[in-house]
């Protein structure tokens, strides 16, 4: 109990304050927050290279791994461009709003200890709450920035989250009616001391990640960017330091849907007792595996086709699951 | 309801060259298309007649970076035709081998292609990765991976020893595997099924009529092949079945084309056991006599048509082409109608475009939008007038 010991005597001479400063803009906050989503960029290239037979990232940095960082200082350094009939001030902010609302749940979820920076009974209302504002702030950005593919993918992005939205939300519900609290630390906290929800809630698992690809809109979902047939849906204004900002949010969001995988099915930071933020990462991984490895596997649907999948297959599953939940309650 | 036009090119990323459609679109489906040429004219035509035959075979290879072999062949055979020469039968075989290989090699990228257009980049990769051994045994025989120079007047430049068959039959027998395999990942794979069955649908009538030509006919269940209807270079001796499907579908022409790569293996497999001996080439005098020459050549892509009109000189005074893809604009437009705004890429890719094959003079009036197809005897008139105003 030596470490608790030092923990104690940290406690005492640094100011609360201090430490929750420091919590937020360093560890497990800003600064790791955004290294951790370049890192998850670069394996997720680097693993969907692989399947797909090719290198991948390979010259920045040893093994490319500094690559999503450089691709990040490039679109910074890149003209930026607004569009003559776009409505400014929307189009400006939205890749600030889009970024800050990724982040923002980020916040409620257990990283570097079993509770989370910011918890509190129902913190995962608010990140279903937040994941959704996403998709409208998409819809919002594509209608700004006027452009005829913007505004179909825009359209198309509107529809998806008819679509995944319902299925996604009764899911991540599910853990919560096992544990008895709308909190994800509890929720975590729950998983520690007993089972994993992904072995009493299979089937919760997999739609969650079926609906996490289709929110972050990854083959085979990937409707609303389709660059082959929409030039890059809603993304296509966007350039300079918006889109660099936008490709970062779009990282984050993967770190958000590795980790709510991970909080909700998989335990979160529990396991080794000392090492809670070693095996939240090892645990990303492996979800963000799971995530790429689809990504490799398919063809892109079409929009009316995702949306009869949704409804004809994931809605009723889910609903199953829920129905299990409520009988047999682990 | 009101139409929205939306324009597709002649900048876009399912596009790999410049092609100007305009979509009428109601709602998400297509109710309407107007295809505009004209972005990549070269001038091939012209430039040919101040060129002399010779030279002109090197020319016609470039009308096409895939199906270069094919527009040579078939320039070649019509001076040949011109001249009266018999090309030697070793040189025939020769063709026939390239010819077949470069459809595996062309077949296999547009199968990556129309992959990457459904958004299935792992197919596009695995497929792209395979058609490399294809360019290999290219590169082996002739020395270049596209425009082979293989062709020339009265019969081929480059010959294959008996020291490549074992490394080509080796390749061949994989890229047959791997066909195979694309077969059933293409026929079990639910995504692919959902993008392609009964989308951009060609009815055997609407193909006949618009004048469809090559996979894209044969996918509307019509037997058509240059191959086997008008026989060239060693077709009538080597076994070849003409792959037709009933679909009418993009899913149809996916199967055609990945049946007819192991049609291909196979008769390059026949021709290199059967490989007769003798020359490769015969000498042909420099100028040609005068009249003028219709070859017909089956290209990847379709029939392929040359016509050349000669003086008597070293120089043609006319060089005309008709590449497949020009053939296939009209029934693309048929199919474009009434699908998906999401399915475009997938039909347009469908008929393999190759659109600097098909750039031809068009001329259009910016005033009333009006456009029409000039022949070259109103170009030059049109020519000397703008001159003689200057």
């Amino acid at each position: 109990m030596e470490w608790r010991r030092a923990q104690e005597v940290r406690d005492r001479v640094v100011p609360e304050e201090v430490t929750a400063l420091l919590q937020l803009a360093l560890f497990p906050g800003f600064l790791f927050l955004i290294v951790l989503a370049f890192f998850i960029e670069w394996f997720d290239r680097k693993l969907v290279a692989k399947f797909q037979n090719r290198y991948g990232p390979l010259h920045v940095g040893p093994k490319g791994i500094l690559q999503p960082f450089a691709d990040f200082v490039k679109l910074l350094s890149k003209e930026d461009i607004t569009p003559e009939f776009a409505d400014r001030t929307p189009f400006l902010l939205m890749p600030l709003l889009m970024f800050a609302l990724a982040v923002t749940p980020l916040f409620s979820v257990p990283i570097a200890d079993h509770s989370a920076l910011v918890s509190f009974e129902g913190d995962l209302i608010v990140v279903m709450f937040l994941m959704t504002l996403t998709a409208l702030l998409l819809l919002v950005g594509a209608w700004v920035s006027t452009n005829r593919f913007s505004t179909i993918g825009g359209i198309r992005t509107g529809l998806q989250l008819f679509g995944y939205e319902i299925p996604q939300n009764l899911v991540m519900v599910g853990p919560a009616i096992a544990t008895g609290s709308l909190s994800v630390s509890r929720i975590v906290q729950q998983q520690t001391g007993g089972i994993w929800f992904v072995l009493t809630q299979p089937l919760g698992f997999v739609v969650f990640a079926i609906c996490l690809l289709a929110h972050l809109q990854r083959v085979p979902f990937d409707i609303p960017e389709a660059e082959t047939e929409i030039v890059g849906g809603w993304l296509v204004e966007f350039g300079g330091r918006k889109l660099a900002l936008i490709r970062l949010a779009k990282d984050l969001e993967l770190v958000l849907a590795g980790s709510l995988m991970t909080s909700l099915y998989l335990g979160g930071t529990g396991g080794l007792d000392s090492l809670s933020a070693l095996v939240y990462l090892l645990k990303l991984l492996a979800c963000v595996f799971i995530l790429s490895n689809l990504r490799a596997l398919f063809a892109r649907y079409r929009i009316d086709q995702l949306l009869v999948g949704a409804w004809k297959y994931l809605i009723p599953l889910a609903l199953l699951q829920i129905g299990l939940v409520e009988v047999f309650p682990w | 309801m009101s139409t929205i036009t939306i324009p597709f090119g002649p900048q876009h990323p399912a596009l790999e060259e410049p092609i100007n459609f305009i979509f009428e679109v109601e709602e998400e489906k297509v109710v309407n298309v107007t295809p505009r040429l004209g972005y990549i004219h070269r001038g091939i035509e012209k430039l040919a007649e101040n060129r002399t035959y010779l030279q002109n075979v090197y020319l016609a290879e470039r009308i096409c970076g895939i199906c270069s072999f094919a527009h040579a062949a078939c320039y070649s055979q019509a001076v040949e035709g011109l001249l009266g020469t018999e090309v030697p039968e070793k040189a025939r075989f020769i063709r026939t081998i390239i010819g077949e290989m470069e459809r595996v090699q062309n077949h296999y990228l547009w199968l990556g292609l129309t992959a990457k257009e459904m958004g299935f980049e792992t197919l596009f990769m695995y497929a792209w990765r395979d058609r490399e051994k294809m360019l290999e045994i290219l590169e082996l025989i002739s020395g270049k991976r596209v425009n082979y120079g293989v062709n020339t007047i009265g019969g081929v430049r480059c010959d294959i020893s008996s020291e490549m068959l074992e490394e080509i039959k080796d390749k061949l027998h994989q890229l047959e595997e791997r066909a195979e395999y694309y077969k059933s990942v293409c026929t079990k794979d639910q995504t692919v099924l959902k993008r392609t069955v009964d989308v951009g649908i060609l009815a055997p009538r609407d193909a006949l009529e618009l004048c469809a030509v090559g996979p894209t006919l044969r996918a509307s269940g019509v037997a058509r092949d240059v191959r086997s209807d008008y026989p060239y270079a060693a077709y009538g001796e080597v076994p070849l079945r003409v792959v037709t499907y009933k679909g009418c579908d993009v899913f149809s022409r996916i199967l055609v084309r990945i049946d007819e790569i192991l049609v291909s293996t196979g008769i390059v497999e026949y021709a290199l056991e059967n490989l007769p001996s003798g020359p490769i080439r015969v000498r042909v005098p420099r100028a040609v006599p005068e009249g003028e020459a219709v070859s017909l050549v089956e290209a990847p892509r379709g029939e392929d048509l040359h016509y050349l009109k000669s003086d008597g000189s070293e120089k043609p005074v006319r060089l005309k082409v008709r590449a497949p893809t020009l053939a296939n604009l009209l029934p693309l437009c048929k199919m474009l109608v009434d699908v998906n705004i999401a399915d475009i890429p997938v039909v347009i890719a469908g008929i393999d475009p190759c659109i600097a094959c098909a750039e031809r003079v068009m001329m259009i009036d910016a005033e009333s939008r009006k456009r029409k197809m000039w022949s070259g005897e109103e170009l030059r008139r049109y020519a000397i007038e703008w001159y003689q105003k200057r």
